[in-house]
């Protein structure tokens, strides 16, 4: 049948830098494992799935730098291992003790899977999943794409060297990492504002997204409403959100995440089961933390944590075909009543963080892989196009400049600039202003080997500083201190060895330490912070 | 309030940040040689923020600023137009402008309609409250 609609899929992939090698089992390192096990390993194995069985995915993929360099620390990857052998073996427990408990053992056979297929995988690409997403993107699978080195809110940064420093480093980044240039960039919280173009067009990146008001209420002629792609005043495309296929999916409120049937995220057995059987599970301190077995439902809105029933995965199945054919009807409704109203075929553009498909809706990935499927299946009349191939293949999109904008609550960018987080920013800007003045100063001359060291570190410190996580942490108030400490720990590090290099006191052993934690960029140059730089 | 818990080198800046459409976020902080001119009574302790518009350079509000440091949450008259801020003080009865920020622009307003609401937040559930 041919396709009375185009679907462009975006996952969005990304976790802030957290890498503490002297400690073997660091909370917040957790983020990284589960998003492993229980997100970017089944989103690998579906989209492996598909290809082996001729369906192509035609997903976009956006890694950000800071997981990327996370995805290749071999010291994370035998930490990883460590992790899923940690879970398999309470898991074998489990099996045991739910043994007489049809409906448990269920699950728990379920996460053992889950778990298994995550170390095989890890096992079969010798830790590195970096491995086999280049490979699907080299077969025409999918497409890659980066964002900001270090997820920076770039709309925040008001320096121009800064943001050309986020972009430039992530291209470079790119380029290391997957073999090619990069075309795709994701604007970080799609947040953008016109300032951004012209960046985008230096750093060589092809297009981005932004959100669906932002150009609706641009003020300019978007007759394409916002299912056509656009492009910037420079010719960087520019695709826009879609509200409603994102809406379906992202709202635990109204969105398919919040069926009753679907696993609940909050009641975890890391809190429910008996202490000195978990012990040995929980971190150096002792103190309980979630373990990802997650044996209840959500059961209904409203319920009460210690009220939930248990997880049946064949109900949860069933509710993923339903929601997948509702999704796809849905899509085909939208395509139908755009192309009634204006005679062209529209192309919607959903957006989502990864995380989302498999961490927190744990049923997400099925999800993905049935709507791709079904398309297939019921020769459904949409196709799934990535960004590039739109681009190659569309009429010259109209030109446009969309307003400010954000995809974070309110449209904005208030998640990142309130009460709760605004102190930081004399701290981001202390150093980002310092690295800016320190580069124009050492650009043209020649470094001995540790003072170029300290600087390209010293840039390393101000990225990470730069990252919009610390002050989203802070905002909903969850490891707010950890957030906290490493914004000002990076600071404190790229002042100080920023100092250092102009007092010529650089101390080796400290920049040896800090070269081996926030290890990411080996190749940073720190003259990209430079006013007029060579780049 | 939360705050930073090591204190930052003693510079001179003046920041202008977009936060919605109707509201920048201003930060400031003084160099140590201005502090000691603020103590020195050199500068008068009276402290004014000045928000203006760029294109025009004109003045749509002024408010009573900290000397040392501070931050303010400044509303705009008019969405979607660029904005400067800048500190003045009183040398010898005479408002003296100390220090300019960038320029930005104030959002559009858009209408978010509630039902666009989210992206980030519900990701970040995921961190354990």
């Amino acid at each position: 049948m041919s396709s009375r609609g185009s679907l462009m899929f975006v996952l969005h992939a990304h976790l802030p830098y957290v890498n503490h090698p002297a400690d073997s089992s660091f909370l917040e390192e957790n983020w990284f494992f589960e998003a492993v096990a229980e997100t970017y390993v089944p989103i690998i194995s579906l989209l492996e799935r598909l290809a082996s069985e001729g369906i192509r995915p035609g997903v976009a993929l956006s890694i950000s730098p800071t997981l990327g360099a996370m995805l290749e620390n071999e010291e994370l990857e035998e930490k990883m291992a460590c992790y899923l052998g940690s879970r398999l073996e309470l898991i074998a427990k489990e099996l045991e003790r739910a043994k007489d408990d049809p409906a448990l053992l269920k699950t728990v056979k379920l996460y053992q899977k889950l778990y298994e297929d995550a170390a095989a995988l890890m096992h079969k690409y010798s830790g590195d999943l970096i491995t086999p997403l280049k490979s699907l993107q080299h077969a025409g699978q999918i497409e890659i794409i980066t964002t900001a080195a270090t997820h920076a809110v770039l709309p925040l940064l008001t320096r121009p060297e800064a943001v050309r420093a986020q972009l430039a480093v992530a291209a470079e980044d790119y380029f290391d990492r997957f073999n090619q240039k990069p075309s795709g960039f994701w604007l970080p919280e799609c947040a953008y504002e016109p300032r951004l173009n012209s960046s985008l067009k230096l750093s060589g990146f092809a297009y981005t997204f932004a959100e669906s008001h932002s150009v609706e209420f641009s003020g300019q002629d978007a007759s394409g409403g916002v299912h056509a792609p656009y492009r910037t005043s420079n010719d960087v495309g520019l695709f826009v959100r879609d509200a409603a296929s994102s809406r379906e999916v992202w709202s635990a409120q109204f969105g398919y995440p919040g069926d009753p049937a679907y696993r609940e995220f909050y009641r975890d057995f890391g809190y429910d089961g008996e202490y000195e059987y978990l012990r040995p599970y929980f971190g150096s301190d002792g103190a309980r933390r979630p373990l990802g077995l997650k044996y209840h439902r959500i059961t209904g809105a409203g319920t009460d944590l210690a009220a939930k029933q248990y997880y049946d995965p064949d109900a949860a199945q069933a509710r993923v075909e339903a929601h997948a054919a509702d999704f796809l009807e849905r899509r085909i409704k939208q395509a139908d009543d755009f192309y009634a109203e204006r005679g062209t075929r529209p192309l919607i553009v959903s957006c989502y963080d990864a995380e989302l498909f498999g961490h927190w809706w744990f049923e997400g990935p099925a999800f993905l892989e049935t709507v791709i499927r079904k398309i297939r299946a019921d020769r459904l009349p949409l196709q799934f196009v990535t960004p590039s191939e739109y681009l190659n293949s569309c009429q010259e999109p109209r030109e446009i400049t969309p307003g400010s904008s954000s995809w974070g609550e309110n449209g904005y960018f208030d998640p990142w600039v309130n009460e709760t987080n605004d102190f930081i920013y004399h701290a981001v800007y202390a150093a980002t202003d310092k690295m800016i003045e320190t580069a124009n100063r050492f650009r043209n001359q020649d470094l001995p080997g540790l003072s170029l060291r300290a600087l390209n570190q010293a840039a390393r410190e101000t990225l990470l500083a730069q990252s919009s996580d610390w002050a989203f942490l802070l905002y909903i108030g969850s490891h707010a201190q950890y957030a906290k400490s490493r914004l000002e720990d990076h600071v404190a590090n790229a002042i100080k060895l920023l100092g250092d290099v102009i007092e010529k006191k650089v101390d080796e052993t400290a920049l040896n330490k800090l070269e081996q934690r926030n290890s990411l960029f080996p190749r940073l140059d720190f003259r990209i912070f430079a006013s007029v730089s060579k780049f | 309030m939360p705050e930073l818990s090591r204190t930052l080198p003693s510079e001179d800046r003046l920041v202008l940040l977009p936060k919605n459409p109707g509201v920048l976020f201003a930060f400031w902080q003084f160099s140590a040689s201005r502090e000691e001119a603020f103590i020195s009574s050199a500068l008068g302790g009276e402290v004014e923020l000045r928000l203006f518009h760029s294109e025009d350079k004109a003045q749509v509000s002024a408010l009573k600023a900290a000397w040392k440091s501070g931050k303010a949450y400044l509303e705009v008259p008019a969405q979607g137009r660029s904005y400067t801020a800048a500190l003045y003080a009183l040398r010898s009865g005479e408002w003296e402008k100390l220090l300019e920020s960038n320029p930005v622009s104030s959002p559009a307003a858009a209408g978010m309609a509630e039902e666009r609401a989210y992206a980030s937040l519900e990701f970040h559930k995921r961190v354990h409250l």
